[in-house]
């Protein structure tokens, strides 16, 4: 799977969980744009995680501002 | 960027507090009258927002006993217990623990968040792995955070994602510090801890569980869920404080590993912190036989607990699930829930405000809790005082 494919899954994830249709991108921030909560954004990992089979440790996170670093984040643990 | 300017959304935050008719983080309570009841704002109010669940704080053999140590051993121990000698009642304390948990072993610290920083980062470092339930207490992530342990989130009470996660981490499993609690402070809900052990069983993993605020309140000698659930073989640490229902100050750590022995040599915040103060000591030595022999007081709290909980469902409030002493009430609206923490305390009724990010969901909480020191009238005060915000703010079934 791509980056880019990566990204629309992480949005349709979200998009899921919380029952609308969202206009984000690769760009877009998980607590800014996407309008989530410090908390939102804990469960919406944990969805994430289960999603894509992997875990992701906090330090990872950290650098985690848009859902392009969270798509490479992602991918990285799953190749590992 | 100064030094100074990462305050500056600190600052932020606290002129939007101070803008507010009255500043939830500032409440200053100018006399406290009683276990369940104090002077804030001026007026009478009844403390439905404490974590006194014994109402110990107002016992009298507990102050005699501090009293007497205040008198025969001082103030303060001055220093710590590695480089500056340990008193003997410490000792007694450590020894009163493991009798009480039928555990061979115990430590004590200087406060409850110093004992989850003081365990944690002896039992982690950099090489280990810690899952943590996405709602643990602050001092349990910043315990694992100054260890640099790998540290992995599961959701909320959710044994299936611990042991997805478990399951994903491998080899690595079996060797994995699992971290939750027994009972979770604001919305007072428990750790589903017997699935939690069945997943330790099939997975691998240390088991710790923090009982901070279920001490005192489960179990048939009040030493927490994991005693109500029978499960001392399968836990390995249990952490806790003194601060709520043995109403001191302090934590501790129980285990049947000889390795916690061991800790007060690798741990930094127990070896660099003074050592708890005789008096402290000596109430806590006292609540913890009033614990022990508290079926009275566990039967009270929970009688108040059942009472305000029917009354709070029947107001159709968005509470949880289960019945505890620790009632959250939930508001999808943080202005609404400001407004009925703030009625309420101009009623007499303290209770905690919980906004995002604090707030479990990014919702807004008020907190309400009763203690084994509120009478039937001060539990039924609280209740008039909620029904009456509740309807005149749209909140419940009322309306």
């Amino acid at each position: 799977m791509d980056k880019n494919a990566v990204v629309e899954k992480l949005i349709k994830l979200l998009e899921g969980s919380l029952g609308k249709s969202l206009v984000l991108s690769k760009d877009s921030t998980l607590l800014g744009d996407a309008g989530l909560e410090s908390i939102q954004v804990i469960e919406y990992l944990c969805e994430v995680e289960d999603a894509f089979d992997v875990v992701v440790d906090e330090e990872s996170l950290s650098h985690v501002s848009t859902f392009g670093d969270l798509a490479s984040v992602v991918e990285r643990i799953s190749s590992e | 960027m100064s030094l100074f300017s990462k305050f500056d959304a600190a600052a932020a935050l606290e002129s939007t507090l101070s803008s507010m008719p009255v500043n939830p983080t500032s409440i200053v309570i100018s006399k406290v009258v009683s276990a369940s009841e104090a002077i804030v704002n001026g007026r009478s109010t009844i403390m439905a927002g404490t974590n006194n669940y014994l109402g110990l704080t107002f016992d009298a053999d507990c102050i005699s006993a501090g009293q007497a140590a205040l008198a025969e051993t001082g103030t303060g121990t001055t220093g710590s217990r590695m480089a500056n000698g340990t008193y003997k009642e410490h000792l007694q304390l450590e020894d009163e623990l493991a009798v009480f948990f039928d555990l061979p072993h115990a430590m004590v610290f200087s406060t409850g968040y110093s004992a989850n920083l003081g365990i944690l980062t002896a039992l982690l470092d950099a090489d280990d792995s810690v899952l943590l339930d996405s709602e643990g207490h602050a001092s349990l992530y910043d315990g694992c955070r100054m260890s640099g342990a790998k540290i992995y989130r599961f959701k909320h009470n959710d044994p299936e994602g611990l042991a997805k996660r478990l399951s994903r981490l491998g080899e690595k499993a079996k060797d994995a510090l699992i971290v939750v609690e027994g009972l979770y402070s604001v919305r007072g809900d428990c750790a589903p801890l017997k699935e939690f052990v069945d997943v330790k069983a099939q997975y691998g993993g240390i088991l710790l569980v923090d009982e901070a605020h279920s001490l005192g309140l489960y179990g048939e000698n009040g030493r927490g869920l994991v005693e109500e659930y029978e499960l001392k073989d399968d836990v390995d640490f249990i952490v806790g404080t003194f601060s709520k229902s043995l109403g001191s100050i302090g934590g501790f750590c129980v285990s049947k590993h000889p390795q916690l022995k061991l800790v007060r040599y690798a741990s930094r915040p127990y070896i660099f912190t003074a050592s708890p103060s005789p008096s402290v000591i000596a109430t806590t030595r006292e609540a913890l036989k009033k614990v022990q022999h508290g079926q009275g007081l566990r039967e009270k709290v929970w009688h108040n607990a059942k009472h305000l909980y029917k009354a709070f469902a029947e107001l159709g409030l968005d509470i949880g699930p289960t019945v505890s002493p620790v009632i959250g009430v939930s508001f999808q609206d943080r202005e609404k829930a400001f407004s009925c923490w703030q009625d309420l305390l101009s009623l007499g009724i303290y209770t905690n405000l919980i906004l995002p990010p604090a707030a479990p969901d990014g919702g807004s909480l008020i907190r309400c809790s009763v203690t084994a020191a509120h009478s039937e009238t001060q539990v039924d005060s609280i209740i008039s005082a909620f029904k009456k915000v509740c309807k005149e703010r749209n909140v419940g079934r009322l309306n």
